[in-house]
């Protein structure tokens, strides 16, 4: 159809154009080609719109070289050592803040003292500049979580991590976007955990794990639904 | 809208002479809501190339916005050994001490991540303290945060002997100093800014021991030494004066701006609040006030007369003789001055021990010692007035010190002139001519800034901000006070003490260890470490109070007061640049006066009945002289300034301050001499030029409609209309319903329901008590520091669009030619309607409610329509029309950020200005509406802190204590007239002050938008006037 089309329009008859002007038979297909095209352009933006934009696709997976290539499989994994020793402001502050380079050489002066890698570490422990780890769960300059508001009220460090006990090198496995938020902000009971698993990276519950929310919601003091969702819970 | 035209005329609160006249100006503002919006001025260019530049970015937008890429990297950097207690996020907060004019002023500064970025009083200063746990700081001491990290400051020695700019080091200086001090230290001499520090002190003595022929003056422009002289004609020492206004239920001020520019101002305002809060009891303090200006303290008097600066003479001497002071005779008394006597003296003497006169720092020495002597009679002393006992007052004065300095530097007696701080060049009196005499010496000064003083000299050496140093002071009643600095100096700078510790060649020369020297010597206890690490946690040495001193005045003569006609001007200092010193200052230049609103200017401020006899209207400019010397600059009608008087404020015209400050407004210190610095008679000629003042005052107007809708029914004149209320004490005392009468409750039938509950676990809600409220402006500056609210320039300012998400409004009451017009100050900023009509009209609901009852505004929502402040009645909005942080003030319009819209912020901002932003707060840039938002950040530390504990078992319920939650505003309130609560807890200050008779909605009763902030109605507590006075005063107004 494309060639039709083409032919007719480079090949003009000169007769035919002495000829009072007539729509030639190509533009025939105009109307169906550009509802067509209108559709298929409408669908093409949809499916961008849902997909190629979305977190889902531009945010999930997320996983930056870093200065020093730290295995939270290892160290959280392997060794088990709880998140709250490097993570140590995640209970009282809106920061969890990473450790600094003292934390790391408390065990590191005796393990792996020579190790290539930890360069960086221990030049930062020696000379005090310290070292710019590379930020991979970042959410927008204009929504303020906090980590200590969720870890305190059963919401566990998985929840939006991942298995960061399984990872070499840490990657962010959930979209973070506003919609995925809210999606636990509207109901809380179906993702929250008893306090003491909140550090538990496979943790499932038992049995009904909606009842055991609710018992917990309720226990805990969990703001509604509706607090949840005001824009001042999260937006200053 | 003509029907609100014919309203206007008759009106019994007015911002403005044009509004009382209803001018078309004014009218103007009121009908167009956004003025001179003009889209072309957007680009700065034609309507063509601005739809070009609106499709580039568009396509810019399509092609980088539109996703499939993360916003940009971002780095987390934790320390490389955490200091200890250091939670990232959580501000540190730690006791520091600005010095100003000598004394110091206890403050609390917290620190993100180890900057500085909000300034707090200390709640254990005695001058800071308000009420429990509350300290105040003023506008000054809150803005001296944004003066550490202007990007304007000096960054390095300049050495001039090398070239006119040329750029040195601190080990180049060092070098230098053998050649420019000779070692007995001849020729030698130190000109010092005032200062009280124990460790100056120190640094002074040895370096005077080491230079034994060196000599020390001291100078600055604002000086309260007539004070000192006047207590040492009357007790044979030099005192301070310690006022204690809690006590006094009758103030008289004799040009005394006690609220105001008083260095003591803080305390005085909290101490007087208290005699005004205690109206409830049936108590309240009465305040009579003479003065050649119109101050703060004038704006709350209850008696005001506005007087001539040549008058105070007769005013005390006629006081006096009614008080019974032995040897004194009043001279001629006009009316108005006959009865203010009067009835102050007749209230002192009623008040025995509970009265207090206080006397204006400018006021002369012999008229401090007959107040003395007043004071004594009426058994002031030892109640509500003592002195203390401060040696280092014994000097000689600042005016006669700087007078000797320069005879001396003109003679060739001085060579070398070490200036540590201040601006003499600036503000010396102009007829030293300090500046050429300057030019003869080798003059070295250490300043923040290249200023004036600095351009003049040979040598600039950088100095450290006083948050960035080590330091100490005494306050106003001299107590030691420690400072620690906040952060290391950011431009390599130096403070007084450690540059006198080089100079002096000590050992120990860094500010740590010199003031822990001098603390040692002052400490007591055993362990002087521990005690140390107290007094800095504290930010004071306790128990350091000056000595209190006894004794009895001698009577001094005080001459009669020289009759003058002629016009007379008053020197006072400015609102905002007090001195002149914080001129680079875009928050203290964009801070309106209180009362003039002036923005980023000063003028010349003249009476109405003045100004119509020269024709002059606000905006003229008008030429004074005053002994030869003569001031070209802008008229200023103030209703309520004294007749025959000229206000004069300084600190503006500065020509070296830095980008922000240079060439603004007029330098009056030009007209200000060694004999006359505070007033002088003048000459006054219209010159028939205009200059443009930009004045917040008919900004903001609220709901002309309503207004006039109210005033249909409720008439026009004799009562309350709905956004202000007062009523005088008696009357509310007697009968607290009628006097303020109550809202008429209309239909209250709702458009909407609310879309959630309003009062889940919290209903928000403030109380402002407009009897409290002094218009000092404090709250605006801790808004502005808190909020990252942007600096927007004087042109900005002109089109009403200053970004302060609260504002003081100022009404006058009373009539246009009324020579006392009555102030009513009221605080206004977003009320958090429940029935908010911001939130029916905005389409992307940017503005809505959330569960507590705030009125959210969502930034990342708004497309700036502007709908909302459109429909907003008490025009709390604001919009950002430009890239107000990214752009100089000083700049007209703003290039459009053509750039990711990500990285704006961390582009296009100075670096150094990124610094002062609070973490806590969203920057907002162009194109979004802005409001107050309650602090909703410091709601949420606390209420997330609080669940947290309940949540690990240390509290039993989730319950927030009334006072845990505190705005900025309402924190740095000296007067406490803010209080902020949980209006679901019965027991909360703030619902009790809701239901408080004297506590109104503004524009509700019309408008129906039940507002979560509620104002309290206005007392004063006037003379009752007899039937004879009302008799005179009516026979006088029919003449």
């Amino acid at each position: 159809m494309w060639c039709v089309l083409v032919f007719e329009m480079l090949v003009v008859d000169p007769i035919q154009a002495e000829k009072k002007f007539a729509f030639p038979r190509w533009a025939n297909y105009l109307l169906p080609l550009s509802v067509l095209g209108v559709l298929g352009g409408g669908l093409y933006v949809s499916v961008l719109m849902a997909f190629g934009l979305s977190p889902k696709t531009t945010d999930v997976g997320y996983m930056p070289e870093q200065p020093v290539p730290f295995s939270h499989a290892m160290h959280a994994g392997q060794l088990g050592m709880d998140c709250r020793y490097c993570h140590g402001t995640v209970e009282r502050a809106s920061f969890a803040a990473l450790p600094s380079a003292q934390t790391c050489m408390n065990c590191h002066t005796s393990i792996k003292p020579q190790s290539t890698a930890l360069v960086p570490i221990r030049e930062s422990w020696k000379n005090g500049d310290p070292v710019e780890w590379i930020k991979v769960h970042d959410l927008p300059d204009h929504a303020y979580f906090n980590h200590s508001a969720h870890v305190n009220h059963g919401v566990g460090c998985v929840s939006c991590h991942g298995r960061i006990d399984q990872m070499d090198l840490v990657r962010q496995t959930q979209p973070l976007s506003m919609a995925w938020c809210l999606g636990c902000h509207r109901e809380p009971e179906k993702y929250l955990r008893p306090q003491d698993e909140i550090t538990n990276m496979s943790w499932k519950p038992k049995g009904d794990g909606v009842q055991l929310g609710l018992a917990l919601k309720k226990n805990l003091e969990v703001q509604s639904s509706a607090y949840m969702t005001s824009c001042s819970t999260c937006h200053r | 809208m003509p029907q609100i035209k014919h309203h206007i005329s008759g009106i019994e609160y007015w911002r403005s002479l044009e509004q009382l006249s209803g001018s078309a100006k004014v009218q103007e503002w009121v009908d167009t809501e956004f003025p001179g919006y003009d889209p072309e001025e957007l680009v700065g260019t034609t309507r063509r190339s601005f739809m070009k530049l609106m499709g580039a970015s568009l396509a810019l937008a399509g092609l980088t916005l539109s996703g499939c890429r993360r916003w940009p990297k971002e780095e987390v950097i934790p320390c490389a050994s955490s200091p200890k207690d250091r939670v990232p996020g959580i501000p540190e907060r730690y006791a520091t001490v600005m010095e100003l004019g000598g004394i110091g002023i206890g403050l609390l500064v917290s620190c993100f991540d180890g900057r500085p970025i909000k300034i707090e009083g200390n709640p254990d200063h005695p001058f800071a303290n308000t009420s429990p746990g509350f300290g105040a700081a003023d506008a000054f001491a809150q803005a001296s945060v944004l003066e550490m990290y202007d990007p304007d400051r000096s960054r390095a020695p300049v050495d001039r002997t090398k070239g006119s700019d040329a750029r040195s080091t601190w080990d180049a200086f060092t070098t230098a100093i053998d050649a420019l001090f000779p070692s007995d230290g001849a020729g030698v001499a130190i000109l010092s800014e005032a200062t009280g520090g124990p460790s100056a002190m120190e640094m002074k003595k040895l370096l005077l021991k080491k230079f034994g022929q060196a000599k020390w003056y001291e100078y600055e422009p604002l000086s309260c030494d007539n004070e000192y002289a006047g207590a040492k004609l009357a007790f044979g020492k030099s005192l301070r004066p310690l006022l204690k206004l809690e006590k006094a239920s009758v103030i008289v001020s004799l040009d005394a701006d006690l609220l105001g520019v008083h260095p003591a101002h803080l305390r005085h305002a909290a101490d007087w609040a208290s005699g005004r809060r205690s109206s409830d009891e049936g108590r309240m303090s009465r305040m009579y006030i003479a003065e050649s200006c119109f101050s703060i303290t004038g704006t709350v008097a209850d008696e005001r007369l506005g007087l001539r600066p040549s008058r105070f003479n007769a005013i005390a001497l006629g006081l006096a003789e009614k008080l019974g002071v032995e040897g004194v005779a009043a001279g001629h008394l006009s009316a108005d001055e006959a009865r203010f006597v009067e009835q102050a003296a007749g209230d002192l003497k009623a008040n025995a021990g509970k009265g207090i006169i206080a006397v204006g720092s400018h006021l002369p020495a012999e008229l401090h010692a007959l107040a003395h002597a007043m004071n004594a009679r009426i058994s002031s002393f030892g109640q509500t007035l003592e002195m203390l006992e401060l040696p280092e007052l014994d000097r000689p004065t600042h005016a006669e010190s700087i007078a000797a300095l320069t005879n001396e530097m003109s003679s060739g007696q001085v060579k070398t002139l070490l200036i540590l701080g201040g601006n003499p060049v600036y503000d010396a009196p102009a007829d030293l001519e300090f500046g050429k005499a300057l030019s003869g010496v080798t003059g070295i000064h250490l300043s923040v800034y290249q200023n004036e003083t600095s351009r003049a000299c040979k040598w600039h050496l950088p100095r450290s901000h006083y948050l960035e140093a080590w330091g100490d002071a005494r306050a106003f009643d001299g107590t030691v006070t420690v400072a620690q600095p906040m952060i290391e100096p950011l431009f390599g700078g130096k403070s007084v003490i450690e540059l006198l510790a080089i100079l002096a060649d000590e050992k120990v020369n860094t500010g740590g260890a010199i003031v822990r020297r001098t603390a040692g010597a002052i400490l007591s206890g055993a362990d002087k470490d521990l005690s140390f690490r107290r007094a800095l946690h504290d930010g004071l040495i306790s128990g350091t109070m000056a000595p209190l001193f006894k004794g009895t005045p001698r009577s001094v003569a005080l001459p009669a007061s020289v009759e003058t006609k002629s016009f007379e001007i008053r020197f006072q200092p400015d609102s905002g640049m007090l001195d002149g010193r914080f001129a680079n200052s875009g928050w203290l230049q964009e801070m309106p006066d209180p009362l003039t609103k002036l923005t980023w200017d000063n003028a010349a401020l003249f009476s109405k009945k003045d100004a119509d006899g020269l024709g002059v209207s606000t905006g003229d400019m008008v030429r004074l002289t005053v002994d030869g010397r003569s001031l070209v600059l802008a008229a200023y009608l103030l209703p309520g300034q004294p007749v025959g008087v000229i206000g004069l404020p300084l600190g503006y015209g500065r020509s070296a301050a830095g980008k922000v400050g240079n060439n603004l407004g007029f330098n009056t210190y030009r007209l200000r001499t060694t004999k006359a610095m505070s007033s002088a008679t003048v000459e006054v000629h219209k010159t028939g030029g205009t200059y443009k003042l930009a004045m917040t005052q008919d900004h903001h107007l609220m709901d002309e409609v309503g207004k006039a809708a109210i005033r249909e029914r409720v008439g026009e004149k004799g009562r309350s209309g709905a956004i202000l209320r007062e009523a005088s004490f008696k009357d509310y005392r007697t009968n607290p319903k009628g006097a303020l009468p109550g809202e008429p409750r209309s239909i209250r039938l709702p458009l909407f329901d609310p879309p959630a509950r309003l009062d889940e676990t919290h209903a928000w809600g403030m109380a402002i008590d407009m009897n409290l409220c002094i218009g000092c402006n404090a709250c605006i500056v801790a808004c502005q520091a808190e909020n990252n609210i942007p600096v927007v320039g004087k042109e900005e300012v002109a089109n009403s669009r200053e970004m302060h998400w609260i504002r003081v409004d100022r009404y006058f009451k009373g009539t246009a030619d009324d020579v006392n017009p009555q102030v009513i100050f009221q605080p206004m900023m977003c009320v958090h309607c429940e029935n908010a009509p911001c939130e029916e009209v905005c389409p992307v609901a940017a503005t809505v409610h959330d569960t507590e009852g705030l009125n959210t505004m969502v930034y990342n929502r708004c497309i700036g329509t502007r709908y909302c402040s459109n429909n907003c009645p008490y025009k709390v909005r604001t919009f950002n029309y430009f890239d107000y942080h990214s752009k100089s003030p000083r700049q007209k319009g703003a290039t459009p950020w053509l750039g990711l819209p990500d990285a704006q912020q961390k582009q296009a901002v100075d670096p150094i200005k990124q610094m002062l932003f609070n973490p806590d707060v969203t920057v907002r840039m162009r194109g979004v509406m802005e409001k107050c938002t309650y602090c909703v950040q410091r709601i949420h530390a606390v209420t997330i802190n609080v669940r947290n504990e309940h949540a690990e078992g240390k509290r039993d319920n989730v319950h927030v204590n009334d006072g845990d939650i505190v705005t900025a505003c309402q924190q740095t309130c000296p007067t406490q007239a803010i209080v902020f609560g949980d209006l679901n807890d019965p027991t909360a200050r703030v619902t009790k002050l809701h239901r408080h008779p004297r506590a109104y909605s503004i524009l509700d009763e019309e408008l129906s938008t039940k507002p979560r902030t509620r104002h309290m109605a206005k007392l004063r507590n006037p003379v009752e006037r007899g039937p004879a006075t009302e008799a005179a005063v009516l026979e006088k107004e029919h003449k």
